[in-house]
């Protein structure tokens, strides 16, 4: 498992709307908010990436020190973006994957508001087992 | 590089890698700037990472860590300039093939910038071991730093280092120890002012991801930046930075980042003194959708979190109480490292204002919606007001101000719980509607809904502008009140997982509230009576009669529209495709004067210079009326076309002499009047008795066209002309007459009235009608010959007083004719009765007017009413100008009004048959001579 990785969902509009930190230790001084920092960022990388290409997953997308952001669209241009230091791209691609079933699960939930928090706790405790599994 | 053996020293374990990353260093330099210069972009990146790859780990013990952070910032920086120097190069290489295995490169990764914000971020790396080592080594080696090496020079070697010792004129060039390195670097660091460089690059990196537009790489800079300017203690420049990207993170909804940048800027405000700015960061803070529950607060947190702390639920609640703490008047100590003490006077009060932009809309969000759209002047309506906050623990409000656009109106919410005495403190105005409710406490999410009652005395649109709470002894924060219905909901918390709420109990007054309500006008109580008599006439001027009277109010500059609009819409009384234009213009109706009778003289003459008249539209003003005073004036309106129209009245005035205009009372009236067309006027030209020329036009005519009448030249025919009544109303004709048009054709045709014509004003019923019989003679061989006009001169049978005119002229042009020259004049020579049994002459003249020989042919059929001598069928040539006459003797058998035998004469020559008309072939038979008694002696003939 990665030592550190920060998991965030950007919803179409550009609002983050889930955020794990999934990684094995919570190293001090990358903190949340230097996360966040660099994946907002990567957002304006991921932008000029996504209309060149019709794969999903972006791959590693940018890099900051020894940490890269992997991020894969889906089709309704809701990003996932990762913040990690492996280098395992195939358990990267596949999280990613198995993410987006569950976000499609959350998608078709009825009370569900498109591009609102997610806020289910299944979610995030399916999210977590994946990135223990993958990453 | 080779090394040479004679002078090189192997040196101790800390220069030796600082020499060994010197000498790197070289060597990655050279290499960069050969492949840059040769324009492999991509070789030199990969080259580049290659190099800090294979450096990076050698990071050397922790004291000396920060040598490794500049050595790598270094490589950074000296990367991106050699990219930037060779810009020029990259645009063209490097489009396609992004992302791809073999090419892992991103876009950003040739940009400058990119190499300029990472060095910046080594440096600030560097500078954080930098202070660590020297916090460790503070106390440890303060008695080191006396035999510090004075004079220290990098010695022939790359990357090698040697103490300079003088003795005498001998200069001897000494290796140092690590120890004494070590110093030395620690001290040539500290003279080193990194804030600023740190500073400059990220700047450089940011200037130049905007010119990339790349907003977000940008801010990340600019925070980056802000962040060094604040520890540098630079607020102004922090401030300006972080006002700049916590707009973008505002904008974008990152709830984390923003929270980590309203952190700086309160501690910003906090330096600065600036209450204002405290509170208003510190409320965006605590209102911000934050939930995480609290994690413990590691002790060197503030390196990560900087002074905003972990986003969490509790940090929030502190934050929120920390600045109520302030606003109910505790004080607010400064930081143990500079700053000022914050505290919120009486004399100095702080005013917040919240407009439907502001991020505080979070923490205050006032709507107001009116239960009704409109109301009467005087009358109380219902006004539901609404506040909502999102901050973490409840707020109680002290008072709020509700202020309307009608300052009579506002009021003020006193919270009953509250000491009184306190809210009533400054309520200077005792004309100010004082409410109290129980509680004004607002809890999360919660609206506080509050109902009163308002009550306007002016007509016009009344509209709440703000509401003002007032929390503590001098703090205000003004919200701009906001329709229910219009309301944009809050855009952080649109998306959270939470309850919706309505701001009013009625959903359905949720979304159509408004906070607007229109105050209508008071009731008139003034009359105005438009008194008509439908329809009217064209032609005529036509008088409405209009009267103001006043029943309970004074009328105070008074002004009265008059406008005419067409009744079946389409507003305009003119068409502009009929091109031809009446004397007058081409309305179609047109209001002529508005003439008053005033009461009094003096403000006649004052009335008759402001009013105005235009075609359809008329404004004057109505002189002073006193309760039961009326005026009354005439609108005078012609009608050049039947339309119905619509007459509308309307009458602004104020009842108060003394009041400004603005409470003006208005009155409409309308009426639809029909404009009719009075009398139509037809024609029709005759042949004289039994006289029938030979038109040619009339022979060649196809069917179906409509053709000229065509008279005959030199011929005298008649024209009758009908006009009828067809309006509902009696009227008088006072003169008929055909009038030329022009002195050409006054010679041309000469027409002459020969009868029909009563006496004078002869009256004439709805539907009757009147003949006038012209003669009209045509000189001028013409195809289109005008006659000239019907003028018809009329009045109404009425006896209207004063309104006696000269009648109306209604003119109706008749159509032009064919005159020619026909070539042959058959004309009936008989008696003008016959009796039975006694036979008469029937004489058939032919006139052959040409110069040819005509060759006609004739032919008259049996019929039992009469036997005839003479041949049935027969031809015949007419001479030129000269008459052929056809003789028959006719018996009658039948007595009465008879058909005479049909005579058919057809000319060769024009193959043209004439034959007489029915009229012309009958003639009256007596059954014996009759007996006429004729005093005069005189032999009456009887015409048909």
């Amino acid at each position: 498992m990665a030592n550190t990785a920060c998991f965030i969902i950007v919803s179409r509009n550009d609002i983050p709307i889930y955020e794990a930190e999934v990684g094995s230790a919570m190293k001090k001084e990358e903190a949340a908010q230097q996360h966040q920092f660099i994946l907002h960022a990567a957002l304006d990388i991921v932008e000029d990436l996504a209309w060149t290409t019709s794969a999903m997953f972006l791959k590693a997308v940018d890099k900051f020190n020894d940490l890269v952001v992997s991020v894969y669209v889906t089709a309704g241009h809701t990003r996932f973006m990762l913040l990690h230091d492996s280098r395992n791209e195939d358990g990267i691609k596949s999280f990613f994957q198995e993410v987006q079933e569950l976000y499609i699960k959350i998608l078709l939930n009825p009370l569900y508001l498109p591009g609102s928090r997610i806020t289910s706790s299944h979610f995030d405790t399916k999210v977590r087992a994946l990135a223990r599994k993958y990453l | 590089m080779k090394k040479p053996t004679v002078l090189y020293v192997r040196l101790p374990p800390v220069q030796r890698l600082v020499e060994i990353k010197a000498v790197a260093e070289q060597l990655h330099f050279k290499t960069s700037t050969l492949l840059l210069h040769g324009g492999k972009v991509v070789e030199a990146i990969a080259w580049f990472n290659k190099h800090i790859a294979s450096y990076r780990q050698l990071v050397g013990s922790t004291k000396n860590s920060f040598l490794h952070w500049d050595w790598l910032s270094r490589q950074f920086l000296v990367f991106a300039e050699l990219l930037e120097t060779s810009t020029v190069a990259i645009p063209s290489t490097l489009p396609s093939h992004f992302g791809t295995s073999e090419n892992p490169l991103t876009e950003w990764e040739v940009q400058p910038a990119y190499y300029y914000q990472l060095a910046a971020s080594y440096l600030r790396e560097k500078r954080y071991c930098l202070d660590s080592s020297l916090s460790m080594t503070d106390s440890a080696s303060a008695n080191t730093l006396g035999k510090n090496p004075e004079s220290v020079l990098p010695s022939v070697f790359v990357g090698q280092s040697a103490r300079l010792l003088e003795q005498g004129d001998t200069i001897e060039v000494l290796p140092l120890s690590d120890a004494e390195y070590i110093n030395y670097a620690i001290t040539e660091a500290q003279r080193f002012q990194d804030s600023y460089e740190i500073i400059a690059l990220f700047k450089k990196a940011y200037e130049s991801f905007n010119s990339l537009k790349a907003p977000r790489l940008a801010s990340h800079c600019s925070t980056r930046m802000a962040k060094e300017y604040f520890i540098a203690e630079d607020f102004n420049n922090a401030k300006l930075h972080f006002d700049g990207v916590s707009s973008l993170y505002r904008q974008e909804g990152w709830v984390t980042l923003l929270w980590e940048s309203l952190g700086y800027l309160r501690e910003c405000s906090r330096r600065f003194g600036s209450v204002k700015d405290f509170i208003e960061y510190s409320l965006e803070m605590a209102s911000l959708p934050i939930f995480s529950a609290g994690e413990v607060e590691t002790p060197n947190s503030k390196r990560e979190y900087g002074p905003a702390g972990l986003p969490t639920l509790s940090r929030r609640e502190s934050v929120q109480n920390e600045v109520f703490g302030l606003l109910r008047g505790e004080n607010i100590l400064p930081l143990t490292d500079g700053g000022c003490s914050l505290i919120i006077t009486e004399e100095q009060p702080v005013r917040v204002d919240v407009d439907v932009i502001s991020p505080l809309r979070m923490a205050l969000l006032a709507c107001v919606a009116f239960h009704d759209q409109s109301v009467k002047p005087g009358s109380p309506t219902m006004m539901t007001l609404s506040l909502l906050s999102q901050l973490p623990c409840p707020v109680e409000v002290d008072r709020l101000e509700i202020e309307f656009n009608q300052p009579k109106c506002n009021f003020i919410i006193v919270n009953a719980v509250k000491d009184l005495s306190t809210a009533q403190l400054d309520m200077d105005s005792q004309d100010v509607r004082v409410e109290n409710a129980p509680s004004l406490i607002l809890p999360t999410n919660k609206w506080l809904r509050l109902t009163y009652e308002v009550k306007s005395g002016q007509s016009g649109k009344l509209e709440c502008l703000s509401i003002t709470a007032k929390i503590g002894k001098s703090f205000m924060i003004c919200c701009q009140a906001e329709s229910p219905a219009s309301m944009e909901e809050l855009p952080f918390w649109k998306f959270e997982d939470q309850v919706e709420t309505f701001p009013t109990k009625d959903p359905g007054l949720t979304y159509s509230g408004l906070k607007v309500i229109q105050v209508e006008e008071p009731e008139p109580q003034v009359d105005l009576i438009l008194g008509a008599s439908s329809p009217a006439l064209v032609g005529e001027t036509f008088v409405v009669p209009l009267t103001i009277k006043s029943n309970g109010h004074e009328v105070y500059s008074g002004e009265l529209k008059i406008n005419l609009v067409d009744a079946r819409g389409g507003g305009l009384l003119m068409s502009p495709r009929e091109a031809e234009p009446f004397s007058s213009g081409n309305h179609h109706v047109e209001l002529l004067s508005i003439s008053g009778t005033g009461v009094e003289d003096e403000s006649q003459t004052q009335f008759d210079n402001i009013r105005k008249i235009q075609q359809s539209f008329g404004v004057v003003s109505v002189p002073v009326l006193r309760v039961g005073d009326s005026w009354s004036c005439k609108l005078e309106i012609k009608w050049h076309r039947p339309k119905s129209v619509m007459l509308y009245a309307s009458l602004g005035y104020s009842p108060n002499s003394t009041e400004a205009a603005s409470q003006r009372v208005n009155i409409h009236r309308s009426l639809q009047i029909e404009g009719k067309i009075p009398i139509s006027i037809s024609h029709c030209f005759m042949m004289p008795f039994r006289r029938e020329p030979l038109l040619l036009s009339k022979v060649k005519s196809l069917p179906g066209i409509e053709q000229k009448v065509s008279l005959a030249l030199n011929e005298t025919s008649v024209l009758i002309v009908t006009a009828q009544n067809c309006s509902e109303v009696p009227l008088r004709v006072i003169s008929l007459s055909i009038r030329s048009d022009g002195d050409e054709d006054s010679r041309a045709c000469s027409v002459q009235h020969v009868g029909g014509i009563p006496a004078d004003n002869a009256p004439l019923v709805p539907g009757e009608e009147f003949k006038g019989i012209f003669s009209v003679t045509s000189k001028v061989d013409s195809p289109n010959l005008e006659v000239g006009s019907v003028c018809l001169v009329w009045k109404r049978d009425l006896k209207l007083g004063d309104f006696e005119d000269s009648g109306v002229v209604t003119e109706q042009k008749l159509p032009s004719v064919i005159v020619e020259q026909p070539p042959l004049i058959v004309s009936f020579d008989c008696p003008p009765h016959a009796i039975l049994g006694v036979p008469f002459l029937f004489h058939i003249r032919i006139h052959n007017q040409t110069n040819l020989l005509q060759e006609i042919k004739y032919s008259l059929g049996d019929c039992q009413s009469f036997v005839f001598s003479g041949p049935h069928d027969n031809a015949g040539f007419v001479l030129p100008k000269s008459e052929y006459i056809m003789s028959y003797k006719i018996v009658p058998l039948c007595s009465g009004l008879q058909q005479l035998p049909q005579v058919s004469i057809t000319s060769v020559r024009y193959s043209a048959a004439l034959n007489p008309s029915a009229a012309a072939a009958t003639i009256f038979v007596y059954p014996s001579e009759p007996e006429f008694i004729v005093g005069a002696k005189k032999q009456e003939t009887i015409l048909v």
